[in-house]
Order: structure tokens, then C-alpha cells, then sequence
């Protein structure tokens, strides 16, 4: 994990796509669960793939932080604050591991794991958009603690 | 499932998500009074691992922060300046990211989480989520026995 400072992002564009992919991901879950189990895998694979988008590339390089840039943020007045990339781009690897493992699982003849996953991932995607409460960002502090995360740095040369 | 069977089910999300949603709301930010545990600020500093100087002489504000938390740095601002308008009271934010041990001591489940001590260094509150400032100012108001003019 680099320390280095990324260039600052309106903190309202993560939030915008977040909206999206909820709306998507609810459509996932009645596809899921009425049946149509093909259209509602292939639908969460892509969302999968976006989040994958969003985690390697970065949050600002997301297509719907585009779509925002391009169509949204010109309409509005410029935010409060900007905001440090990072966090929503760790949300956003926290979102392809919850919807890369219904995807997985679908593909290995589990259909009910597609809207299970899909639910999880509208749950911490709803509580962004409309709410913007950043679970996965709030997962991160979880995984430091169950030592999931390593230190980035050597504790040795901290006094603490 | 049929079609209406799944979309009720969808609907319960929502409202489900919809509910969470303000519950968390509610409690966030929200200044919980401890119980006053702590003996002296020697003992706090060295249970937060920092020196006793760094204490303020009416309150302290310890703020921990991961290097991923999103409203840590706009709650940082938020108490510095507190702190720089309260006399006698500080402001120290712990970065939780090396700090393992210290996020379990204290029972830290999410970030920024606050920790206000008094002079005497007992902890006097607890505050999940970026501050209510007039929760806070309250609070403080009270530790530092400053009386504000109603507005």
C-alpha cells in the first residue's frame, strides 16, 4: 500500500456510483430469485467486473465516476471538500471479493449464492449512496485488528 | 420464486438497508458519557502510547484514524480547531493502521472514533463516527467550566 498522497476526488462522485450499481444490484437480486438465473449471473459478473475496474484503476477512473464527471459534477457547484481516493477504492476491492465469490459460486452450480451476494453488495452500496456510510472503508479497521492486514511499515521503528 | 415473490423480497431489502441506514445515522457522532475509568493522565497517555505532555491541562481529544477512512481527515480539522478554540484542550489523532494491539485495547470498531479524557485524565466520553460539534461543545464546555453565551 503506497503512503503517497493520490490527487483528491469530489467525494460526491463515489457516491453517484454507488447509486447505480445499487439500483443494478437490486435488479440482481429479483432476477436471482425469480429464476432467471443466467441473465441475473451474467448481470452480477459485470458489476463484478466493474468493481474490479474500480479497485485496480482507482475510484476516478471508474466508468461511473466518469459518467458523473462528464454529466453530473458540470450541473452542480463544486463540493465542500475533496476527499482521499483510497478509501472508496478499498470499498470498492471489498465489493468484487463479496460479488466475485457469488459469481464463483454461481458458476459452480450454486444459482442461490448470485442474489445472496448480490444483496450483500447493495446493502454496503445502498448505505454509500444514500446514507454515505462507507462499509467497506469501516471493514478495513476490522481486518487491521484480525490481522488480515499487515502493517505497511516495520512496528520497530515506531515508539508506540 | 415467482416474479411478485422476488420483488417483495427486494422490497424488504430496501426497506431493510432503508432502516439500517437510519439507525446508524441516529447513533453516529453521538457523545457517550464513560463511566470515568482511568486513574492519571501518565496512565492514559501510556495506555494510547503517547507522551503525558501531549494531554491538555482541561481535556484531551483523542481521535484514531486508519490510513482508509474517509471522514477521519475532515474530522481532524473539525477537532483541531476545537481544540485550538478551547483553551486548555488538545487534540491527538492515533493512526490505527500499524496499531493492532491498541485498536483491540480500546475496542475500536469503526473510524474516526473519539475518546474525550478530562484534565485529571479519566475518560469522560466516547464518540463513534465524526463528532457531533454541538454534542461536543457541550461537553467540553463542561470540563473546561466555561459557561457559553446562549445565542
Amino acid at each position: 500500500m503506497s503512503r503517497a498522497e493520490p490527487t483528491a476526488i469530489d467525494p460526491r462522485g463515489p457516491r453517484f456510483s454507488a447509486a447505480i450499481t445499487a439500483a443494478l444490484l437490486l435488479v440482481d437480486v429479483v432476477l436471482g430469485l425469480a429464476g432467471a438465473e443466467l441473465a441475473a449471473w451474467l448481470l452480477l459478473a459485470a458489476l463484478a467486473l466493474l468493481f474490479a475496474w474500480g479497485a485496480f484503476a482507482g475510484v476516478a477512473r471508474h466508468p461511473f465516476g466518469l459518467l458523473y464527471r462528464r454529466l453530473v459534477r458540470p450541473r452542480l457547484a463544486p463540493p465542500a471538500e475533496l476527499e482521499d481516493p483510497r478509501p472508496p477504492t478499498f470499498a470498492q476491492g471489498v465489493g468484487l471479493l463479496v460479488a466475485g465469490t457469488g459469481v464463483v459460486l454461481g458458476a459452480l452450480g450454486l444459482p442461490l449464492a448470485v442474489p445472496i451476494a448480490a444483496a450483500a453488495a447493495f446493502l454496503a452500496a445502498f448505505l454509500n449512496a444514500a446514507f454515505g456510510f462507507c462499509l467497506g472503508c469501516q471493514l478495513y479497521l476490522l481486518l487491521i485488528r484480525a490481522r488480515v492486514i499487515r502493517p505497511a511499515r516495520p512496528l520497530a521503528g515506531s515508539l508506540r | 420464486m415467482h416474479w411478485s415473490a422476488a420483488l417483495l423480497v427486494a422490497l424488504a431489502l430496501l426497506g431493510a438497508a432503508t432502516a439500517l441506514g437510519f439507525v446508524l445515522r441516529a447513533r453516529s457522532g453521538r457523545v457517550v458519557v464513560s463511566r470515568g475509568g482511568g486513574a492519571d493522565a501518565s496512565t492514559a497517555a501510556a495506555a494510547l502510547g503517547v507522551e503525558p505532555a501531549a494531554f491538555g491541562e482541561r481535556a484531551t481529544l483523542v481521535q484514531f484514524s486508519t490510513a482508509l477512512c474517509s471522514r477521519c481527515p475532515g474530522t481532524a480539522r473539525q477537532l483541531g480547531a476545537l481544540a485550538a478554540g478551547t483553551e486548555g484542550v488538545r487534540h491527538l489523532e492515533i493512526d490505527l493502521t500499524d496499531e493492532p494491539a491498541l485498536a483491540a485495547r480500546f475496542a475500536v470498531l469503526q473510524t474516526p472514533t473519539t475518546l474525550v479524557y478530562d484534565g485529571a485524565g479519566r475518560q469522560r466520553a466516547r464518540i463513534g463516527g465524526p463528532p457531533r460539534t454541538e454534542e461536543l461543545a457541550e461537553l467540553l464546555d463542561s470540563l473546561t467550566r466555561r459557561t457559553r453565551v446562549q445565542s
